[in-house]
C-alpha cells in the first residue's frame, strides 16, 4: 500500500471527522441557552413590552425559527453548494468574515511562528552543545520566563511600556494599514509588539524542546562516530544533530500552526484590537452566531486533521526508517 | 457603565434599560461611575456595548474624537458666529464592541445605533431640559394630547434614486414594517407601536406631514421611544422586500448595509465598516442643516469633525491606553480607574449623571427561604438601616455616582424631597436601630430574633443567598460589605457569583412549573419574568438577594416605571406587591394632560417606594467619560450629547 492509498485514506476520514463535529457543535449551540434572546427579552418586559413577541423577532433575525433537523439540512445544502451562511452578528457572509480575518492573524502570526522555530531551535541546539555553562544558564533562565509569562500580561506591560510611556510603537492596530500596506514599515511597526509577545512563549517552548531532544543526540555513537571521522562545529550540529532532533520537533511545528489557526492567539488579538481568526472565533462562540461558529469551526478541524497527516509524511521524510507500508 | 449615546437616540437609553452601567458584560466595567452593574445590553456585547456588554460604547458615543487627525486635514472657517468652530479633525470613540448590523430595523444594541446615527439624524432629538429638537421633523401636539403631528423639513433628500423624504415614507414603513400581524421584518421594538394590544393610527395628511392618533392621551408621548431617534428608510427601497415579506432580501440588501440610502440626511456619509476593527464616517457636504433657518447658527455649519470613528478595542486597558497616548479621542473610564485621569492636563474626565439606579433585590417569591420577611414592609425597612449607602458610593465606588434613595433620581423633575424618606445615611444608617426594629419587625413573620440570630420555625438561623453578576470588581465589594452588614444583623449570608445571562435565564425567569408550592391565587401571567403570583411561580434557581442588575428609571417619563412595581406587571420578578395604591397613581401620571397633577402622582409613587423600600436602593450611577482636552461640547448634565453634531475641537 502505497503513501497515495494512505493519504486518500486519511483525506477522506477528515471529511468524516469534520462532519461529525459539525453535527455536534450545531446540536450544542441549539441546545445552549442563548444569552442574546435573554436580554432581548428582558429588555423588551422592561420596556412595557411583550418578551415574547420580542423573543419571536430575535428568532426570525437570527434564523432560529424551524426544527433543529430541517435548519441543519438546509445549512448543508447550502454548504454543499459553497454557501458557508450569513453571519447575523456581523451582517456579513461568513467566508467574507473568515477570509478578512485569517490575514491579520497571519500577518503576526507567520513571522512569530518562523522566527520563534528558528532562534527557539538555535538557542536550543546552543544551550545542549554548552549544557551546564553559564549562557545555557542564561537560556534557560529566558526560556522559563517566556513560558511563564501571560502573554495576555505581557501584551499590557509592553503596551504600557513601548506605546504610551516611550511612545516606540502605536496602541491600536491600524487594519486599513495591514489590509492596503501588508509589506510596509509601517504595518511592520505596529506588529512588532504582538509578534514579541507571541514570540516570546513559542520561542521558549521551542528552545526548551530542542535542547532535551538535542541533548539525547550529543553524546549519541553515531555523533561521536561522525566526529571521529572529522565532522565538527556546524556540519555536525546541522547534520547529525538536528536532523534526528527534527522528527519529534515536527510534531511540535505543526502543533504550533495548529494553534495559530485554532484559537489564533485570541487573547492577542483582544489585547492589541487585531481582528483576526481568534477574535473572530470567540465573538461568534460568545453571540452564538451559529453560522460563523460553524465556519469558524469547520476551517481549524479539516486543517487539524490534514495536519497530522502532513506531520506524518514530515516523519518519512526526515526519518527513511519509517514508511506507510503497515498503514 | 455602558453609556448612552445620545438623548438624541433615545433608543439607546432604552436599549440600556436593565442596565446600567455596566457593561460589565463584556468585561469593560466601561465608564460609569457604576460601571460595575450589568447591562442587558449588549453585551455583548455587549455591549455591550454592554454589556458589555457592553457597553463602554455608550460611552464611546458620548464623544470622543480625535485630534490627532489622519493626514492632518485642512481646517476650514466656518460660517459660525463667533467664528469659533473650525472644521477638522478625526473624532475617534473607543468602543468595547462592534455593531453588528446597519439595518435599523433589526437593530438592538448600542453600537450599531450609534453608527447609523452617523449618517442618519432621525426624527428629532431631545435637548437637556426635555424639549424636542426637530432635526427631519417637528412634532406638534394636538390639543388633548393625543394626536400629534409630525412636519418634515422639505429639503431631506434621499441618497441614490429616491427623491426626497416625504410623509409617504413614514407611512409605508410604520404601516408595512413596523405595524405588521406577523412581524415579517422581524422588527425589535414592534411593542413602541402599539397601545392596548392594538396598533397606533398613522396617517398622511399631506405630502411632508402625517398624524399619529393615539387611543388616550398621552402628553409624554414625544419623549417616549416611538419617535424620539426614530429613522426612517425610502418607500422605493422597501418596496423591494414588502410584497414578497422577503426578510433575508432585508437583511442582505446592499444599500441598507452601507446606509448608501443616507443622501443629506446626516452629519456624515457611511465611508466603511472594517468589522471588529473600525467605522468610518465622513463629513457629509451636503448635510440638510445647512438650510435650517430654526436651529441655532452653530448647526448651520455642523458637523465639524472631518471624519467620525468608532474604533473597536475590546481590552480596556488597551482603550485606556489609546486613550492616554492620544491615538482615541475619548471612552469610557471605569471609576476605579479615573484617579489616573484626573488632573491630567492629556484627558479631561467628564461625569454625568445617569439614569440608572442600584439596588439590593429581595426576593419575595416562594422559593426564597425568608420571603414571608421580605414581603413585610416593616422589615425591610428595618434592613434599610443596616447598610450606609455613603459608605459604598464613598470607599466603593471612589465618589463617583449618587446615593439613591427612591427609584428616581433627584435631579428628576418628579423627585419630591419632602415625599421621600430617607435611610442609610447619617442617623438613619444606625446596626442598633436595624437590629431593635428588626426584632420587632420579625413578631409577624414566621421568623423571630434569638441570641442575636434570626431563626426560622426551626429554631435555625436564616442563610440568606445573595446572587449578584460576575464581571466588575465594585460590585463584587459592594455584596461583600452586604454580607458583612447582614451578617452584624444575625443572619447568614452566602455569595453567589454567576454571568449576567446566567443571572437572567435562572434567577430572574420565573414559572409556576418550577415549583410546586400548593398556593395558586391566580392564573394570569405577565411574561417570563413575573409569570405569576409570588406563591405560586419562582425562578429556576433558589435565591434571597439580588445586586449587579440596574435598571432605568426613566426620569424623562417615569411612567414607564411601572413595570417594575405592580403586582401584574413585566418585570416585577422579584414579587413585590406594594401597599400603597400605585396602580392609580400611575394611571393618573399617564393620562394627565397638566404637569402638576404628573407631578404629584408620580412624586407619590416614589415617596411610597421609599417607604415601603421595595428594594433597597444604594445609589444612582454616572457615566464617566474621558476626552482629549480639545474637545468641545461635553458637559456634566443628564442627556448631554444631544447636541454632539456641534462639537468641535479647540485649535486654540
Amino acid at each position: 500500500m502505497g503513501m497515495g492509498w494512505y493519504v486518500a485514506r486519511r483525506v477522506a476520514w477528515a471529511g468524516v471527522v469534520t462532519f461529525v463535529i459539525l453535527t455536534i457543535t450545531f446540536v450544542l449551540l441549539d441546545a445552549a441557552p442563548n444569552a442574546g434572546l435573554a436580554q432581548v427579552q428582558f429588555q423588551a418586559a422592561q420596556s412595557g413590552q411583550s418578551a415574547e413577541a420580542a423573543a419571536e423577532a430575535f428568532r426570525a433575525r437570527r434564523g432560529l425559527q424551524g426544527p433543529l433537523w430541517e435548519r441543519y439540512l438546509d445549512y448543508l445544502t447550502n454548504l454543499a453548494s459553497g454557501d458557508w451562511g450569513w453571519s447575523d452578528t456581523r451582517s456579513q457572509p461568513v467566508s467574507e468574515a473568515i477570509l478578512t480575518a485569517i490575514p491579520y492573524s497571519m500577518m503576526y502570526g507567520a513571522p512569530s511562528i518562523v522566527l520563534s522555530t528558528i532562534i527557539g531551535m538555535g538557542i536550543g541546539l546552543y544551550s545542549a552543545v554548552h549544557q551546564y555553562e553559564r549562557s545555557d544558564y542564561v537560556a534557560t533562565l529566558a526560556a522559563f520566563f517566556g513560558v511563564s509569562i501571560p502573554n495576555f500580561w505581557f501584551g499590557i506591560v509592553l503596551l504600557l511600556v513601548f506605546s504610551v510611556q516611550l511612545n516606540w510603537f502605536p496602541v491600536l492596530f491600524d487594519a486599513q494599514i495591514a489590509t492596503n500596506r501588508t509589506f510596509s514599515l509601517a504595518n511592520l511597526h505596529q506588529l512588532v509588539l504582538p509578534i514579541v509577545v507571541l514570540m516570546t512563549s513559542a520561542l521558549a517552548g521551542n528552545a526548551r524542546y530542542a535542547r532535551a531532544e538535542a541533548l539525547e543526540y550529543v553524546q549519541a555513537e553515531f555523533v561521536k562516530t561522525a566526529r571521529a571521522k572529522g565532522a565538527t562545529g556546524w556540519r555536525m550540529l546541522t547534520r547529525h544533530i538536528l536532523r534526528p532532533t527534527l522528527v519529534p520537533l515536527s510534531t511540535l511545528l505543526v502543533g504550533d500552526l495548529l494553534g495559530l489557526i485554532l484559537t489564533a492567539s485570541y487573547l492577542i488579538e483582544v489585547v492589541f484590537g487585531i481582528p483576526g481568526l481568534g477574535f473572530l472565533s470567540y465573538q461568534a462562540i460568545i453571540n452564538q452566531d451559529t453560522a460563523l461558529v460553524l465556519g469558524t469551526t469547520l476551517i481549524p478541524v479539516f486543517i487539524a486533521v490534514i495536519g497530522n497527516l502532513l506531520q506524518d509524511i514530515a516523519y518519512t521524510v526526515l526519518d527513511p526508517r519509517i514508511s506507510y507500508g503497515d498503514r | 457603565m455602558p453609556a448612552l449615546r445620545f438623548p438624541n437616540r433615545r433608543r439607546f437609553l432604552q436599549t440600556l434599560g436593565v442596565s446600567g452601567a455596566a457593561a460589565a458584560l463584556a468585561g469593560c466595567s466601561g465608564g460609569g461611575g457604576s460601571g460595575d452593574s450589568t447591562s442587558t445590553a449588549g453585551g455583548g456585547g455587549g455591549g455591550t456595548e454592554a454589556s458589555g456588554g457592553g457597553t463602554t460604547e455608550a460611552t464611546a458615543t458620548s464623544g470622543g474624537g480625535n485630534a490627532s487627525t489622519e493626514g492632518g486635514n485642512a481646517s476650514e472657517e466656518t460660517q459660525q458666529s463667533g467664528g469659533q468652530r473650525t472644521v477638522g479633525g478625526n473624532y475617534i470613540a473607543g468602543s468595547s464592541t462592534d455593531a453588528q448590523t446597519l439595518n435599523f430595523i433589526q437593530v438592538s444594541d448600542v453600537p450599531s445605533s450609534n453608527r447609523i446615527g452617523l449618517a442618519l439624524d432621525s426624527a428629532y432629538a431631545i435637548t437637556t431640559e426635555n424639549e424636542v429638537f426637530p432635526l427631519w421633523l417637528d412634532l406638534e401636539s394636538g390639543p388633548d394630547n393625543r394626536v400629534y403631528t409630525a412636519n418634515l423639513r422639505d429639503n431631506l433628500q434621499w441618497g441614490g434614486d429616491y427623491g426626497q423624504m416625504t410623509a409617504e415614507d413614514w407611512v409605508y414603513m410604520i404601516k408595512n414594517v413596523y405595524q405588521t400581524e406577523d412581524n415579517w421584518a422581524a422588527y425589535s421594538n414592534r411593542g413602541d407601536w402599539q397601545r392596548e394590544g392594538e396598533f397606533i393610527p398613522v396617517e398622511k395628511t399631506g405630502k411632508l406631514s402625517f398624524e399619529i392618533r393615539l387611543p388616550n392621551p398621552d402628553p409624554a408621548f414625544p419623549l417616549k421611544p416611538i419617535l424620539w431617534g426614530a429613522f426612517c428608510m425610502p418607500k422605493g427601497l422597501l418596496e423591494q422586500y414588502v410584497p414578497d415579506k422577503d426578510l433575508e432580501g432585508l437583511q442582505q440588501d446592499e444599500e441598507i448595509s452601507t446606509l448608501a440610502y443616507s443622501g443629506n440626511l446626516g452629519p456624515y456619509s457611511f465611508e466603511r465598516w472594517d468589522r471588529e476593527a473600525a467605522f468610518v464616517a465622513t463629513r457629509n457636504d451636503d448635510y440638510y442643516m445647512r438650510d435650517a433657518s430654526d436651529v441655532p447658527a452653530a448647526w448651520q455649519g455642523a458637523p465639524y469633525f472631518d471624519q467620525y470613528t468608532y474604533r473597536v478595542i475590546g481590552e480596556q486597558s488597551t482603550r485606556l491606553s489609546a486613550l492616554q497616548a492620544n491615538e482615541i479621542t475619548t471612552t469610557a473610564i471605569p471609576s476605579t480607574q479615573v484617579s489616573q485621569f484626573e488632573g491630567s492636563d492629556d484627558t479631561s474626565v467628564v461625569v454625568a449623571p445617569q439614569p440608572f439606579c442600584s439596588q439590593l433585590i429581595y426576593n419575595r417569591r416562594a422559593n426564597s427561604v425568608f420571603a414571608e420577611g421580605f414581603r413585610s414592609t416593616a422589615v425591610r425597612r428595618a434592613l434599610a438601616y443596616a447598610v450606609d449607602k455613603q459608605l459604598i458610593l464613598e470607599n466603593i465606588l471612589n465618589g463617583y455616582g449618587n446615593v439613591a434613595h427612591t427609584f428616581q433620581p433627584q435631579f428628576s423633575d418628579f423627585y419630591d424631597d419632602s415625599q421621600v424618606e430617607q435611610f442609610g445615611v447619617g442617623d438613619t444608617f444606625s446596626m442598633e436601630q436595624a437590629r431593635s426594629e428588626l426584632q420587632s419587625a420579625l413578631g409577624d413573620t414566621p421568623y423571630a430574633y434569638e441570641g442575636g440570630q434570626v431563626v426560622n420555625e426551626n429554631g435555625n438561623q436564616v442563610t440568606l443567598t445573595l446572587v449578584y453578576t460576575t464581571g466588575s470588581q465594585t460590585t463584587e465589594t459592594t455584596c461583600k460589605y452586604f454580607k458583612q452588614q447582614f451578617e452584624k444583623l444575625g443572619f447568614a449570608v452566602s455569595l453567589t457569583a454567576v454571568r449576567f445571562n446566567t443571572l437572567l435565564d435562572k434567577y430572574v425567569t420565573n414559572s409556576p412549573t418550577n415549583g410546586n408550592f400548593g398556593d395558586e391565587e391566580g392564573d394570569w401571567s405577565a411574561g417570563p419574568f413575573n409569570a405569576g403570583e409570588r406563591t405560586d411561580s419562582v425562578s429556576p434557581e433558589q435565591w434571597d438577594m439580588m445586586y449587579g442588575i440596574v435598571f432605568n428609571t426613566y426620569p424623562r417619563t417615569p411612567t414607564s416605571t411601572d413595570v417594575f412595581w405592580q403586582r401584574e406587571t413585566s418585570t416585577n420578578f422579584f414579587g413585590y406587591y406594594p401597599e400603597a395604591n400605585l396602580n392609580e397613581l400611575y394611571s393618573r401620571a399617564s393620562t394627565a394632560t397638566d404637569q402638576q397633577t404628573r407631578q404629584q402622582a408620580l412624586a407619590s409613587i416614589f415617596g411610597a417606594l421609599s417607604k415601603e423600600q421595595a428594594n433597597l436602593f444604594t445609589n444612582m450611577g454616572v457615566d464617566i467619560i474621558g476626552y482629549q482636552p480639545n474637545v468641545v461640547g461635553p458637559d456634566e448634565t443628564f442627556g448631554f450629547g444631544w447636541d454632539d453634531n456641534i462639537w468641535y475641537f479647540d485649535e486654540a
